[in-house]
């Protein structure tokens, strides 16, 4: 199991470097211009020496094995603007990546449930309705999406936020908040959802149960208003621009693990097991939730988690439409600056999420379904 | 109703029309789409018929109505309304829907292409040769490609076409490459094709009427569900505009927001919305059949109802 693990890890990275490479080579050819000529202008001598001084003379294959050989020591390299990559990727990232991960999370539960709902009804009309908008989300053009949520939502927000005496904020979310969300926030609102849900279980009140999302948000809340730090946390998620790049980050995930959830649902309904556990009398609502759900959950799981690299690059358009501070932002503004190594490194940092993810999906997937086990070296 | 056939008597291609025919997504999706194709066409013809006395007005690019204040509001001369520089909506749309529609078809075809190539060729050579085009797909996949377009369209080369082929290219060495090897494997271990060679039947035989019945239906599936990402990526390319003006559905999103905030008119809504529900439409279109296909082609939900 250890040498499996290994051997996927050691795989993973080299893949990572081929991605590296291909990125390198494909914006190095396809950027129009460089930043010598940015900061030279006209003044081709002026160019020609900051060209020198960034090591753009040398021929490509050399630069790209100083890069490599950076790379692989943890080093982004230098901005053309002098600065390090990883500072400038280390400002936006906790923005980021912790609007993906609520968004994603919410995203995910609020289409599992409802996808598990609608399967099991036999409604046609419900059946009919909620694909049609799932697919609607989920093929939604996200620039459209983020300016009527923002023309209907972002004036109300302002009121709620004047309301609760919270001010401006500028700049993307610093750490400290970042750590809170996601090491406190986001646990203590899982575990006060699943204890929740199991009181109501055992206790056979239906209704409760239903409350298991509202009241694992409402956790998140009161777990960071606990602190000043906190504080700061919501001031920063509650931000029109991030609320609104989080909805629609929501709205298009969600459509999709609905989808998903409902097809693998139908699928596994028709299977010789669910006839035997209605035989013997299984309640209908433990044959959906215990039986028929666990199977039919690790397709979407695994779906949601490899199309990780395509939903961070759905991110970073939600979010440069948004206005709000983070990895899309940087994108576009290093675009505008032809800065190579900055973009390099947001697809360098995507690629490295979704090989994470994907090397946890393989454990998940190796600890829940045994059929997924293997002994040998074979992938 | 006639008695049915024996399941044997049914082929394979005629059983596949009659489930696909049963599946509501896929013949919506497919109605959309014919939809979809007939305004991507019916811009010339309308220019030589309803609004050939005022041709200038209607002019996609350049057109402006004098008559009226912008923007303006669906009406009997202008049937989706005009957008605030005064042009008419529906013209800028159809007009704008063909460059969409040429990337929707380079994608699927040059997608299609390279992913059955890839895919069969894998599971056909194995050894060193499939495990180098796993790695490459797997690479692929972490891939974001929006981005990459972005980074490209600033050079201003790439016309709807390219961006069709490139993203094509990413979507067949990727997911489907993965999707078609995966298929291709799992056929070829079936007994009916050590039947089919015990027979005397020929590889070219083999493939032909083994691998790729197979195959082709879950290449349909990765494909057309690429199409939608690279629809909206377009979308987003267009609405950027980023370097050199080409006209298309995502200009008229952009227009619509950045001249209301320009001009400080009310909200083009028309303009919006027509660009906006034409990328998602379309795309759900190519959606809907994907996923639709994926429902029909999938063993366990042949009719058994417990």
């Amino acid at each position: 199991m250890v040498r499996f693990a290994a051997r996927r890890v050691v795989w993973g990275l080299i893949t990572l470097l081929l991605v590296v490479t291909f990125a390198f080579f494909a914006i190095n050819l396809l950027l129009p211009y460089d930043f010598a000529v940015v900061q030279g202008g006209q003044r081709y001598r002026v160019a020609e020496q900051i060209r020198v001084e960034l090591g753009l003379d040398r021929p490509l294959w050399v630069q790209w094995l100083d890069y490599m050989w950076h790379f692989v020591r943890g080093d982004l390299g230098q901005s053309f603007d002098g600065s390090r990559v990883w500072s400038h990727l280390w400002a936006v990232l906790p923005a980021t990546v912790t609007l993906f991960a609520v968004g994603g999370i919410i995203a995910y539960l609020l289409g599992e449930w409802f996808g598990r709902l609608v399967a099991w009804s036999r409604s046609r009309i419900l059946g009919a309705t909620s694909s049609t908008v799932s697919v609607l989300f989920y093929s939604a053009f996200p620039p459209w999406l983020v300016f009527v949520l923002l023309y209907f939502g972002a004036n109300r927000l302002y009121g709620v936020r004047s309301w609760f005496g919270m001010g401006p904020v500028g700049g993307p979310m610093p750490l400290g908040p970042v750590v809170g969300v996601l090491a406190v926030g986001l646990p203590v609102a899982f575990i006060a959802g699943i204890v929740l849900r199991s009181w109501a279980r055992r206790h056979q009140r239906r209704v409760l149960g239903l409350l298991a999302i509202p009241v694992g948000l409402g956790g998140l809340v009161v777990g960071l208003l606990a602190s000043g730090v906190w504080a700061e946390a919501i001031n920063r998620l509650l931000w029109p621009g991030a609320v609104v790049a989080a909805v629609a980050l929501i709205l298009i995930a969600f459509g999709e693990s609905m989808l998903v959830m409902r097809a693998g649902l139908t699928a596994e309904m028709t299977e010789d097991y669910v006839f035997t556990a209605r035989a013997k009398g299984v309640p209908e609502r433990l044959i959906r939730d215990r039986h028929v759900a666990v199977n039919a959950t690790l397709p979407v799981i695994s779906r949601l988690f490899t199309s990780v690299p395509y939903l961070l690059g759905g991110l970073v358009i939600i979010e440069s439409a948004a206005g709000t501070p983070g990895l899309g932002s940087l994108f576009l503004a290093s675009i505008e600056m032809g800065d190579v190594p900055i973009i390099l490194g947001i697809i360098a940092v995507i690629g490295l999420i979704g090989l994470v993810m994907r090397l946890a999906l393989d454990a998940v997937q190796a600890a829940i379904d045994p059929r997924v086990r293997t002994d040998g070296g074979r992938p | 109703m006639t008695t049915p056939r024996a399941p044997y008597d049914v082929a394979g291609w005629a059983d596949a029309r009659a489930r696909l025919r049963n599946n509501k997504m896929v013949v919506a999706g497919v109605v959309l789409l014919s939809v979809f194709a007939v305004l991507a066409f019916v811009h010339p013809i309308l220019q030589a018929t309803i609004w050939s006395d005022r041709q200038a007005v209607y002019r996609p690019v350049t057109g402006h109505d004098p008559l009226i204040s912008h923007p303006s509001g669906p009406s009997l001369d202008h049937f989706l309304g005009t957008d605030p520089l005064g042009r008419d909506v529906l013209s800028l749309m159809t007009y704008g829907l063909r460059p969409t529609f040429l990337v929707a078809v380079a994608v699927a075809v040059s997608a299609g292409l390279v992913g059955l190539v890839a895919g069969t060729s894998a599971a056909f050579f194995r050894g060193r040769y499939d495990r180098v085009m796993t790695h490459i797909a797997d690479a692929v996949v972490l891939l974001p490609p929006p981005l990459l377009f972005l980074v490209a369209s600033k050079r201003g080369l790439l016309g709807p076409f390219e961006l069709g082929l490139i993203y094509g290219l990413f979507a067949g060495l990727g997911s489907a490459a993965i999707v078609v090897r995966a298929r291709a494997l799992a056929v070829m271990e079936k007994p009916f094709i050590d039947a089919a060679r015990s027979v005397g039947g020929s590889p070219r035989w083999i493939i032909t009427h083994h691998v790729l019945p197979g195959v082709l239906p879950h290449l349909a599936v990765v494909v057309l569900s690429s199409v939608v990402g690279a629809l909206i990526t377009q979308g987003f390319v267009e609405f950027l505009g980023i370097f050199e003006y080409r006209y298309g559905l995502g200009n008229l999103v952009y227009n619509a927001i950045t001249y209301q905030r320009a001009l400080g008119t009310g909200v083009a809504w028309s303009t919006l919305m027509a660009g906006a529900l034409g990328i998602s439409l379309l795309a759900s279109a190519f959606y809907m059949i994907s996923s639709g296909l994926r429902e029909a082609i999938d063993p366990r939900r042949a009719k058994r109802r417990v």
